[in-house]
């Protein structure tokens, strides 16, 4: 490989204010090996491509550096310009000049004298670059969605209806999700399940759709096209082939009303033996195995009283949990988010009242179909409440809790205002005590000025702690824009919590090979470009997974998922990066080393022929193989040591 | 037997006898040992207003003397503990105030080194050991006498440099008191401050701080308010009359330091406990 | 250009401000800049109701820099040191901290200490604590003294002189 072309990048002044360009195309001109050396403004342009194109046909180069900003923003396009110039796109190197030079230093000359060397290695790789092929993998066209809430739901439809057959993984007895506990969205003041049942229901009947709830992921093979994964399907201890969903069984359960109920988070009981919800799909019954005296105790009065309620004999104590492999090929996660724990605030008093509660424990109160059918009742006495006041940012914003906004907080606590006021009328004080209110979206301000107008005390402060004093609740909050000092005296105090990943969050990430961010939730490859990517391909993420966000933007992630989901599900082959790992069989001692420090499982040691061999569509060319391996046997491709070693030679 | 080097600080050696006698009378019942080293000050801190280095160095440089003799120091009263919880904190983190400090401290022939722990009274009496120890050397349990527990300020906050119980919901006073038969209940104004500090430049405001939460305590109907600082109990106990005038009601309220309560449960006399300086009526509560 | 605040017609002390601001970070308390206000500090502070104090007041003033405003003002020595607005604090900041930092600078700059604080600092500098031993009287109307209690004599400086030095240099140091 002899003749190579250099072609050097001003990134506007980027590079050229602090590096001289025009002396570092000279200098690559007189290169060994080097035929043409050319500079431009912004080599990453029409322009700057097509004079990479016309160079290559001139002086029929067959190897290319460009000496640019970071690989990481440009490689790929690079790469394609060359392959369209007629050059292997692995014949490309790249120079970082930028980064690694002039955004770093401030000595133009020792600055220019840097970029002299990092050229000179890269024209000394290059003429050591082999022209690699990629090889291609199947893509399996099926989907997975874990998590049914209405990211999940969104996606699933959204794939269902391309023509892609989906198994949507629950890992409740019921699909909904957090939206299916709402009792009305803001700022729309949307019925909740009015127009999330329709969407549960076209997601039980759809043809493409394989539902699958009360079921968990327990492990994941494969890569990108071709990932198997294994559902736990745990026992409902009812045969969903039989159960009606008629709910006598909930009714004759011995343990009836004495369970803190999920699904009304605590707010109201159920049985051992229940039904999710009443818009539950599937409206199938389950029994709780950790309450359940016949599967506890194995005794449950004479004969237990579900089994003898119901008429279609659909319970089955005998069954047991199942685990299931699927094959898709691409993932979509939308596994939502949980209420921060606010008992964690001690000084708000969660844990000293029944009087002080949560945002979505109230949303369950003004649900009709929550524990007190609607009526908005005080925890501790059943009696409508007078004064009702709200605490925003528990937990939010907050250096020694979580240190993001939850974003939905101060809408959601204006929703709860207006639909207080509807319920209880003009008899209720209803206060509501802010740091800022974030009323950002579209429809949202408008709302906010319809609540800050006439239906509530706005309180612009943070009070220190809440007093239980038995009868009532005494909170003295600093008013900022008055400058004075308040005691409120209230029924009902509502804590606005922060929203948090769930407990087994950090779990799943491990499983998943996912990464989290500093806060916990799922990490996307770009925030700006890349949202609902991970660094891990074929696997995408929607909805508070990856961050508290409302209702709008989970489905707009939701869909942009499925279309990203699709880019790859549609294809009949997918194309491999042949900058991997891979192994010299001659060399190779079958050691097992390389397998063991994989970190994507990428490695696997032929049990007939002894020797290592990698699985292309997994590796991800990190390199620990290569460093672990005592033979030499690993190889990194166009990473070679002969080639990295020349770099550095040329270098000195 | 545990050893402990004592610094009694400035109020209770000087004023606080009711403290001091009954630590002395109760802690070797516990198998403790108290050595009384010469040459302390003042801990620093009620001077923190004033001049701050100052604070830090008295705190020192008492850390000091205690470290000569490879002594841990036992700080009864809290806001001495804070200070030198605090004074141990930045000069353990710092090696260049540190030595600043020692720059001073070799005046007189001292240097803070770090190896002494700094113990408040809770680290002495709770632990599953004393909890245990207490309980066994009960002789006449306070036969469930309802008491209003005040932990003070400077013994549970800041939370952040690590303090001798929780900040919010702090429960060892309150484990210690059932220990020993009582009934500790809680009550909202738990947590609110006596106003002791404020003393030194407004006093009428610290006696109404004082009088609002005796006057709370009172008529939620406790039999008792136990406290563990001199400050605290100086304002609740030793002037309790004059707190009722600020808040313009006859407060009744029986006041005991910790130690004194733990001394009648153990069966200690009465005298022996420093009962006689207790100026609040604590002779309603019958305990014998 | 300028920023002046109107009512005092002082412009912002940067230099006095990033002092504090230091002597926080040195102390390892959180810098004051974080603080969004929310007043969740003097929704809690225990001298508020009667002696109105503003932690969050203080910290904005902080940030501004109108630090004479606040040296030169008696509400800086009604703060109780409670602590609990710094336990509280959702961003780490410590308003009682900065009004150490305020009360010795005024101290420092020759204000008039007020109340007792001159007379106890007399009290260490002659015998090492901030009270002389108290004539205590009982309930029962008799005075005792440590030594008929049986308490061993109170624990003071050694070589009072040397005491008195480590004192006086001590004085003029800031943190």
């Amino acid at each position: 490989m002899r003749r190579i072309g250099v072609f050097v990048c001003h990134c506007g002044i980027n590079i050229a204010q602090n590096v001289d360009v025009e002396a570092l195309t000279k200098y690559a001109s007189h290169l060994n090996g080097v035929v043409v050396s050319k500079n431009y403004k912004y080599m990453c342009s029409d322009v700057g491509a097509n004079l990479i194109k016309d160079a290559i046909k001139e002086h029929k180069l067959d190897g290319v550096v460009v000496a640019s900003c970071s690989p990481r923003m440009h490689e790929h396009t690079f790469r394609q310009v060359v392959t369209d110039g007629g050059v292997n796109p692995y014949r490309l190197e790249i120079v970082n000049i930028r980064e690694h030079c002039s955004w770093a230093h401030n000595d133009r000359q020792k600055a220019t004298e840097k970029a002299k060397s990092l050229i000179r290695s890269g024209v000394a790789k290059a003429k050591l670059l082999e022209p690699l092929q990629s090889s291609t993998i199947k893509v399996n066209p099926d989907a997975m969605v874990i998590g049914a809430g209405i990211a999940g739901i969104q996606a699933s439809l959204d794939l269902a209806n391309e023509g892609f057959k989906v198994y949507l993984i629950e890992k409740e007895p019921s699909i909904g999700g957090r939206m299916s506990q709402l009792d009305k969205t803001f700022p729309t003041l949307d019925c909740s399940s009015c127009i999330l049942t329709p969407k549960m229901m076209e997601v039980a009947n759809h043809p493409n759709i394989t539902l699958h709830t009360y079921s968990e992921v327990s492990g994941i093979e494969g890569s990108i096209g071709n990932y198997t994964v294994k559902i736990k399907k745990k026992p409902r201890y009812v045969d969903l082939s039989k159960c009606t969903g008629c709910s006598d069984c909930a009714t004759a359960c011995r343990l009836k009303g004495r369970i803190p109920n999920e699904f009304d988070m605590g707010m109201g009981k159920r049985g051992a033996a229940y039904m999710p919800f009443p818009q539950a799909v599937p409206l199938k019954a389950l029994i709780d195995d950790k309450t359940c005296l016949f599967l506890t105790r194995g005794k449950c009065g004479d004969k237990p009283a579900c089994a003898e309620a119901c008429q279609q004999k659909a319970i089955n104590f005998e069954q047991k949990e199942e685990t299931i492999d699927l094959k898709v090929g691409a993932i979509i996660i939308a596994t939502g988010y949980d209420p921060l724990n606010t008992e964690k605030l001690y000084e708000y008093g969660y844990a000293l009242s029944p009087d002080v509660i949560t945002t979505l424990e109230l949303e369950r109160l003004i649900s009709s179909s929550g524990p007190t059918k609607g009526e908005i009742l005080r925890p501790s006495d059943q009696q409508k409440p007078k004064s009702i006041t709200f605490i925003l940012c528990v937990g939010s914003r907050d250096e020694t809790q979580c240190t993001w906004c939850c974003r939905i907080g101060c809408m959601s606590a204006l929703k709860h205002v207006y639909l207080l006021r509807e319920k209880l009328g003009e008899d209720v004080e209803i206060n509501i005590c802010y740091t800022d209110i974030r009323s950002y979206g579209k429809g949202y301000e408008e709302f906010y000025r319809k609540i800050r107008g006439h239906k509530a005390n706005m309180f612009r402060g943070r009070p220190s702690e809440v007093r239980n004093m038995g009868a009532y609740q005494k909170v003295d909050i600093f008013d900022t824009t008055t400058n004075k000092l308040f005691e409120i005296k209230t029924d009902l105090i509502v804590l606005v919590p922060e929203l948090v990943p769930r407990p087994d969050a950090a779990d799943f990430a491990r499983l998943m090979h996912l990464t989290q961010s500093g806060d916990g939730f799922f990490l996307e490859a770009h925030p700006k470009l890349r949202p609902m990517d991970t660094f891990v391909n074929g696997i995408f993420i929607a909805g508070c997974c990856q961050g508290p966000k409302d209702i709008q933007d989970t489905v707009s992630q939701a869909s942009g998922a499925a279309s990203r989901a699709a880019c790859i599900l549609s294809k009949k082959e997918l194309q491999i990066d042949p900058l991997i790992a891979s192994v010299d069989e001659e060399v190779c001692t079958g050691c097992g080393l390389c397998v063991e420090v994989c970190p994507y499982e990428a490695r696997i040691l032929n049990e007939k022929t002894k020797i290592a061999e990698v699985n292309g569509a997994l590796c991800m060319g990190c390199g620990a193989c290569i460093v672990a391996c005592p033979s030499n046997a690993s190889i990194h491709k166009n990473f070679t040591k002969k080639q990295l070693l020349n770099m550095i030679d040329d270098i000195m | 037997m545990k050893k402990y080097a004592l610094y009694p600080g400035c109020v209770i050696p000087t004023e606080q006898y009711a403290y001091e006698l009954s630590i002395r009378e109760i802690l070797p019942l516990l198998d403790i040992k108290l050595v009384d080293l010469k040459g302390f000050s003042c801990c620093g801190e009620p001077m923190k207003s004033v001049n701050q280095m100052l604070t830090i160095s008295l705190s020192a440089r008492n850390i000091a003397i205690a470290e000569a003799e490879n002594l841990d120091v036992f700080a009864p009263c809290p806001m001495c503990h804070l200070a030198m919880s605090e004074c141990k904190r930045i000069l353990d983190s710092d090696e260049k105030t540190k030595e600043r400090i020692n720059s001073f401290l070799a005046d007189e022939n001292l240097k803070y080194t770090g190896k002494s722990k700094i113990l408040s009274i809770l680290d002495i009496l709770y632990d599953d050991e004393g909890l245990k120890k207490i309980s066994g050397l009960v002789k006449k349990p306070l036969k469930d006498v309802k008491i209003a527990v005040h932990y003070g300020c400077h013994l549970i906050r800041p939370s952040e440099i690590g303090r001798p119980d929780n900040s919010e919901n702090p429960q060892k006073i309150e484990q210690i008191l059932k220990a020993i038969g009582a009934k500790p209940a809680s009550y909202p104004e738990k947590l609110d401050c006596c106003g002791g500090l404020l003393t030194t430049n407004l006093p009428e405001t610290a006696l109404t701080k004082t009088g609002q939460k005796l006057q709370a305590v009172q008529q939620q109907g406790f039999d008792a308010f136990v406290d563990v600082c001199p400050w605290c109990h100086r304002q609740y106990d030793s002037k309790q009359t004059k707190a009722g005038e600020t808040v313009a009601t006859k407060l009744e309220v029986p006041v005991f330091y910790l130690t004194q309560l733990i001394g009648l449960a153990f069966g200690v006399k009465k005298e022996k406990l420093g009962l006689e300086f207790n100026l609040s009526p604590v002779d309603k509560l019958k305990i014998d | 250009m300028s920023i002046v605040d109107l009512t005092s017609m002082s412009e912002s002390q940067t230099a006095i401000k990033n002092e504090i601001n230091q002597r926080l970070s040195k102390l390892k308390d959180e810098v004051s800049d974080y603080c969004y206000q929310c007043a969740k500090c003097t929704s809690g502070c225990e001298a508020h109701k009667l002696l109105e104090l503003e932690p969050h007041k203080i910290i904005a003033l902080l940030k501004r820099g109108l630090i004479d405003e606040m040296t030169n003002s008696e509400v800086i020595w009604t703060c109780m040191s409670c602590f609990k607005c710094r336990e509280r604090c959702p961003q780490k900041v410590a308003p009682v901290e900065v009004l150490f930092a305020l009360k010795n600078m005024a101290v420092a700059s020759g204000k008039q200490i007020p109340g007792n604080y001159t007379a106890m600092l007399q009290s260490i500098l002659t015998m090492g604590l901030i009270q002389d031993v108290k004539s205590v009287t009982t309930n029962d109307n008799k005075t005792k003294n440590r030594t008929e209690l049986g308490l061993p004599e109170i624990s003071k400086p050694i070589d009072l002189a040397k005491f008195q030095m480590v004192l006086s240099k001590l004085a003029v140091e800031k943190i």
